[in-house]
């Protein structure tokens, strides 16, 4: 064996006593004690014993048929808060979730199951294995928290089979990034234990995408963690960046201490039940419960988003007053107002639309702004089509073209910029054409 | 001949006048015509699928040549199969007949095609289709690559017959995510594997590996998949591909494509110096074919060896048929050139809107550019399986086609072009591949865990699993527990692994002439120092370039357009330390050893060469970052007795003119690019304080080819010894041991007296 890392070492061009290449990313394991692979495996392999240190924290061994892994099981009452909402407002707002999949009726809370993995690696490749698997639900007056570990690869044939026995028990699945990486995930490991490809049909729910539409342009990051922090009210202390896990799981492997897994078991928690927080805040956004059960959004960019999203999921009401409380902003982005604006367009709403662009351009001041040239065509597009008003429809063209001129004139213009200014250039050139048309035939006729 | 034209009725008429021209005969040193070939048939076969045997009907398909049929035949007995057929002789049937056969019959099948390149598969699913669609089967095939759109990704995996691919997308995309690939792979009954003479050298060795992952997942879904391979003619295609995919196959070889009449004749280019044995250059006289065929309306391949010939020769051509044909009928043809443009040329060539194409080996694969009517290779492509593959993309199947193989002053050309016999006796090339680079091994071992825990008891490759196992372990990527060992690390292993070497570390080339900056093309790294170091001339297309700023670090060129009268080359300084010596043998006063050596190579300087008259006119320093690389190598040493018979610098002359030879004619015994394999000599090695002339391979940890060359010492000495010998120069020449400026006045001499003494008893 040494002849071969030898051989390696002098074909990559390591010198012997280098030892093992430092290549490989997690490299604070070296300050972990060396011990013989061998032996460590023998001790996670006695099954019957569980290292006292994962008592600590609440961890037993599960026992199935097919052999045993770990779990952590948590339950909380229903009053219990976590930030602005408490658990079992779940109860009230779930009813609001069935906006996501109206065919299947009105999800009851216990329906819905919380999924979140722990993964030693990124992506959905074949040897990212979740060591750890998530899961929350509610069950009668409380909120329960079950979190599987590994104490090896081994064992995960047991755990997958108990999952999928729990599976049927549900119909919903709520994630966050569940639809790409949790649930493809889960569906690998089956499939990698031959369990069977198709275990389970979720009725899925993965609130990144909504959060998404929603927060895009407000919050700085769309991660779950940001977003419970920004809109949830949930702090989180001495939390383990689940970014972390992979080395703290790899390390417990290597020398069989559980201590710093309990970081990880904690942020695990923390996510399924930001989740389950997420949820109740979607549920009631989609009954329309802004004001009563939750805070209205304060910038007008989310008022829009908001709006739009809830337009998107069949909601009528709720949009329309936000859409207001938007256009009354002092403070809007000509960006949100152009997005309102461009809805409005399509649902042929003129009269708000030609306010919005108008505000817009007001709202973006003197400044060569983007937006301001794109309300300015808006408007001249409008009023040379719908109200055939041109020589309106030509001070705005004009004024989109200078302020399109003046963008230009900063540095190179871009090939974009071009295009764009010819484009403008044609638009008024056309109208002041049908001007002149109008006018000779004004002439004529008189 | 039509007096006003000077234009010929035909190919034939005009092959009559060339031989009534003195001026060109004189260079002629071989004309052979290969008879034309009639067709062996046979039956379309009595168990066809009806909707099958309609479908070529429709295709206006009858019968089927005998290999076809009997490629046919083994597929069904349930054998492994490599066919080998020359260029344009309905191959892609050999595989397609079974293939389609099977799906017809049970539906739920399915088959993975492998070609090397993108624009191969796309060609073969555009046959695919045609035939599915005359069948109106509703057998689907795509291609699956990194062109595919992510929206139809999830239904080709669930739903195509026959997914087309290429190694790299099945190594980096497919394997690692087999889970989502379910369905083919329970139901994989064939593989194909087209072109395997293309996985050779360090690439063929990743590729082997790649299959073994590929049999392996296979066999995790209780699958047992049969392949064909299809293979151009080379010397061991049934040894190579059973290396390639590690099974016995059965060999089918009884071409029955019939062939029109083809002659081939060896232009040598004339003396111009007879003293200094220098002729002249085969980029003229390459050009001056050319633009003859092309003039006379010929549609014709240009081959040269090199990227920069490529250009060079494009641009002289273009210049020349200026006043007859529009430029633009007359292209280039490179690695390096964009996927958009390449597939435009291919396009033309087909419809012959492009009547001229001057191309690296680029094209001797089976991309689909119809049969063209005249090829002229600049220079002899360096193996006698290429020199075919280049050599059979002239030839209509009715017609006749001509091929000149115009040779430079190199040794090997010069041997090839005064040994016809050779050429035409000798079989083509072997192919090798050696799976078990340790470096190449362990990589795939790291892909092969990733994709399934390996099981005690498991093979993969000659080193014992174990070791490999607890070598990765104590790397800290794999985990051992419940007898298997786990994938234990947060990498995507196949990122960081390139089957093709330095493929992933191209230099990218940067046209920054005008404001809008575009990306021209590409380099290898290998390459990179010597083409695109700072003030290089880069032709692209015809056109000049220098270089004014290589970014080493990030890889990239920036170039400006220029026009200067000349191009440059680049001298790489070479260091060698041997590690470990794993063979030796002593015949003689010849110590010949084969191990493991380092080598530090660095570009250190560039000459600026002026076109045409190719003389030096100015150099340059280039400050580049010295490259390391761990290989398999073959030297001989010759005796103390030996050296205190000759001065140092005859020494010196005589190693260095042997080298010359050796670098031409160790490609002989091998099939693999020149810049595969290197030769250095040394007055005073380090290892040994002998003389030493040393071959290396291009790549960490050796491809087997140095161990071949080690093999056949014997022959290649007496080979170099009767080369000399046989070369009419006085004292050198660039045929032989090289020019004498190079070599001395007496280099030649000095070179063969060594041989003699030291090792020509061998």
């Amino acid at each position: 064996m040494s002849g071969l890392r030898d051989r390696m070492n002098r074909l990559r061009g390591v010198s012997a006593e280098a030892g093992p290449s430092a290549s490989d990313s997690h490299t604070e394991e070296t300050t972990v004690p060396q011990q013989p692979d061998d032996k460590i495996i023998e001790e996670a392999a006695d099954e019957e014993t569980l290292h006292p240190g994962f008592e600590a924290f609440g961890v037993r061994i599960c026992r199935t048929e097919w052999g045993p892994y770990l779990v952590r099981r948590l339950e909380y009452p229903l009053n219990h808060r976590h930030g602005t909402h408490a658990l079992g407002e779940l109860v009230e707002a779930a009813p609001g979730l069935a906006a996501f999949h109206e065919e299947a009726g009105c999800p009851s809370p216990q329906s819905i199951l919380y999924l979140d993995l722990e993964t030693t690696g990124l992506g959905v490749g074949t040897g990212n294995v979740p060591f750890m698997i998530g899961i929350g639900y509610m069950n009668g007056e409380s909120f329960v928290i079950e979190q599987s570990l590994i104490r090896h690869p081994a064992e995960e044939y047991a755990m997958m089979m108990d999952l999928k026995r729990k599976l049927r028990n549900f119909s919903y699945l709520a994630t966050y990034n569940g639809k790409t990486f949790d649930w493809p995930l889960v569906l690998n490991r089956m499939i990698m234990n031959a369990i069977g490809s198709s275990p389970w049909t979720p009725l899925h729910l993965d609130f990144l995408h909504p959060s998404r539409s929603i927060w895009r342009n407000t919050l700085t990051s769309c991660k779950l963690s940001h977003i419970e922090e920004e809109r949830l009210g949930i702090e989180r202390e001495d939390d383990v960046p689940g970014s972390l896990a992979p080395q703290l799981y790899f390390q417990f492997l290597a020398d069989g201490n559980p201590e710093p897994l309990e970081g990880v078991f904690r942020h695990n928690e923390i996510d399924l039940m930001s989740l389950a927080c997420l949820s109740i805040r979607f549920g009631f956004l989609l009954q329309e419960r802004i004001f009563e059960r939750i805070p209205f959004p304060e910038e007008a960019e989310e008022l829009v988003r908001t709006g739009l999203w809830l337009g998107r999921m069949g909601r009528s009401g709720l949009p329309e007053e936000l859409f207001r409380l938007a256009t009354l902003s002092v403070t809007a982005a000509p960006s949100s107002l152009l997005k309102l604006a461009a809805a409005d367009k399509k649902a042929g709403n003129w009269d708000r639309a030609v306010l919005l662009w108008q505000k817009a351009i007001v709202q973006a001041g003197e400044q060569c702004h983007e937006d301001a040239s794109e309300a300015c065509v808006e408007l001249a597009m409008y009023y040379e089509h719908r109200t055939k008003q041109l020589d309106l429809a030509l001070t705005f063209a004009q004024q989109a073209l200078e302020r399109c001129q003046l963008a230009g004139m900063e540095g190179k213009p871009s090939a974009k910029q071009i295009a764009e200014l010819e484009a403008l250039q044609n638009r008024s050139a056309r109208i002041r054409r049908k001007l002149d048309q109008e006018r000779s035939r004004k002439k004529d006729e008189a | 001949m039509n007096k006003w034209t000077g234009r010929a009725s035909s190919l034939e008429e005009w092959l009559e006048f060339l031989k009534s021209n003195e001026g060109l005969m004189e260079n002629v040193t071989h004309w052979r015509t290969l008879p034309s070939r009639d067709p062996v048939y046979a039956p379309l076969p009595a168990d066809l699928h009806p909707a099958w045997r309609e479908a070529l009907h429709k295709r206006g398909i009858e019968k089927l040549y005998a290999h076809q049929a009997s490629a046919y035949a083994a597929a069904r007995r349930g054998s492994h199969v490599v066919a080998v057929t020359p260029t344009a002789s309905g191959k892609t049937l050999c595989y397609n007949l079974p293939v389609v056969q099977s799906i017809l019959q049970n539906e739920e099948g399915r088959a993975l095609y492998l070609f090397p390149t993108k624009a191969l598969a796309q060609d073969q699913v555009a046959e695919l289709q045609v035939l599915a669609d005359l069948m109106e089967s509703g057998i689907k095939t795509h291609t699956y690559d990194g062109d595919t759109p992510p929206t139809v990704r999830t239904a080709i995996r669930n739903a195509g017959h026959i997914v087309v691919t290429n190694p790299d997308m099945l190594h980096s995309a497919i394997l690692p995510h087999h889970t989502k690939w379910v369905k083919l792979f329970e139901n994989i009954k064939f593989i194909v594997i087209d072109e395997v003479h293309a996985y050779r050298g360090i690439f063929g060795s990743h590729v082997a590996n790649v299959i073994r992952r590929l049999k392996r997942i296979c066999r995790f879904y209780g699958s047992n998949p049969q392949f064909i391979c299809a293979s151009a003619t080379i010397d061991n295609p049934k040894e190579h591909a059973e290396r390639l995919i590690g099974e016995q196959v059965e060999l089918v070889d009884n071409n029955g494509a019939p062939m029109g009449e083809k002659h081939f004749i060896m232009y040598n280019p004339p003396v111009v110096n007879k003293q200094l044995g220098i002729r002249r250059s085969s980029v003229l006289e390459t050009q001056k074919l050319a633009a003859m065929l092309l003039k006379q309306g010929v549609q014709t391949i240009v081959f040269a060896r090199s990227r920069v010939r490529v250009e060079l020769l494009l641009t002289y051509l273009q210049e020349l048929i200026r006043d007859k044909l529009d430029a633009k009928t007359i292209r280039g043809y490179r690695g390096g050139y964009l996927p958009k443009l390449r597939r435009e040329i291919e396009k033309g060539l087909r419809t012959g809107e492009i009547r001229g194409v001057v191309s690296t080996n680029a094209l001797e694969l089976g991309i689909d550019i119809g049969q063209l009517q005249a090829c002229v290779l600049n220079g002899y492509p360096g193996t006698i399986a290429s020199t075919w593959q280049q050599s059979g993309r002239a030839g209509r199947r009715q017609e006749s086609s001509v091929t000149f193989l115009v040779a430079s002053s190199n040794p090997l050309d010069q041997y090839m072009i005064q040994n016809p016999d050779f050429f035409f006796g000798h079989p083509p090339e072997r192919a090798l591949i050696h799976p078990d680079n340790l470096l190449v091994l362990i990589d795939h071992v790291k892909c092969a865990a990733y994709e399934l825990p390996f099981r005690e008891g498991e093979e993969f490759g000659s080193e014992p699993l174990a070791d490999m196992m607890e070598f990765l372990v104590e790397e800290k990527v794999l985990t051992h527990a419940g007898g298997r060992w786990y994938w234990m690390e947060q990498s995507f292993p196949a990122h960081g692994i390139s089957l093709r070497s330095a493929a992933q570390e191209n230099f990218i080339i940067i046209d920054i002439t005008t404001s809008e900056h575009r990306v021209l093309g590409e380099v290898d790294r290998f390459s990179a120092p010597t083409l695109i170091h700072e003030e290089a001339i880069y032709i692209h297309e015809g056109v000049q370039f220098q270089v004014e700023k290589l970014d080493y670090p990030e890889k990239k060129a920036y170039v400006r357009e220029v026009d200067v009268d000349y191009y440059t080359d680049a001298n790489l300084a070479v260091e060698l330390k041997v590690l470990h010596v794993d063979k030796e043998q002593e015949t003689g006063e010849l110590l010949r050893q084969y191990g493991e050596l380092t080598v530090n190579a660095k570009a250190t300087i560039f000459k600026k060469i002026r076109l045409r008259t190719h003389e030096n006119i100015g150099s340059g320093p280039i400050h580049l970052p010295e490259e390391e690389l761990h290989t398999s190598g073959y030297w001989f040493s010759f005796s103390e007795e030996a050296a205190s018979r000759k001065s140092k610098n005859e020494m010196q002359y005589a190693l260095l003119g042997i080298a010359n030879v050796l670098v031409h004619i160790a490609p002989l015994y091998l099939m693999c690019d020149p810049f595969d394999i290197r030769v250095v000599p040394q007055v005073k090695a380090v290892h040994s304080q002998r003389p030493t002339i040393y071959f290396y391979d291009r790549y960490p940890g050796g491809i087997g080819l140095s161990e071949r060359l080690y093999e056949v010492h014997d022959q290649l000495i007496r080979h170099a010894q009767s080369m000399i010998t046989a070369c009419g120069c006085l004292s050198g020449c660039p045929a032989c041991v090289g020019p004498i400026e190079e070599v001395g006045l007496l280099g030649k001499e000095q070179a063969l007296q060594l041989l003699r003494e030291a090792g020509g008893s061998a």
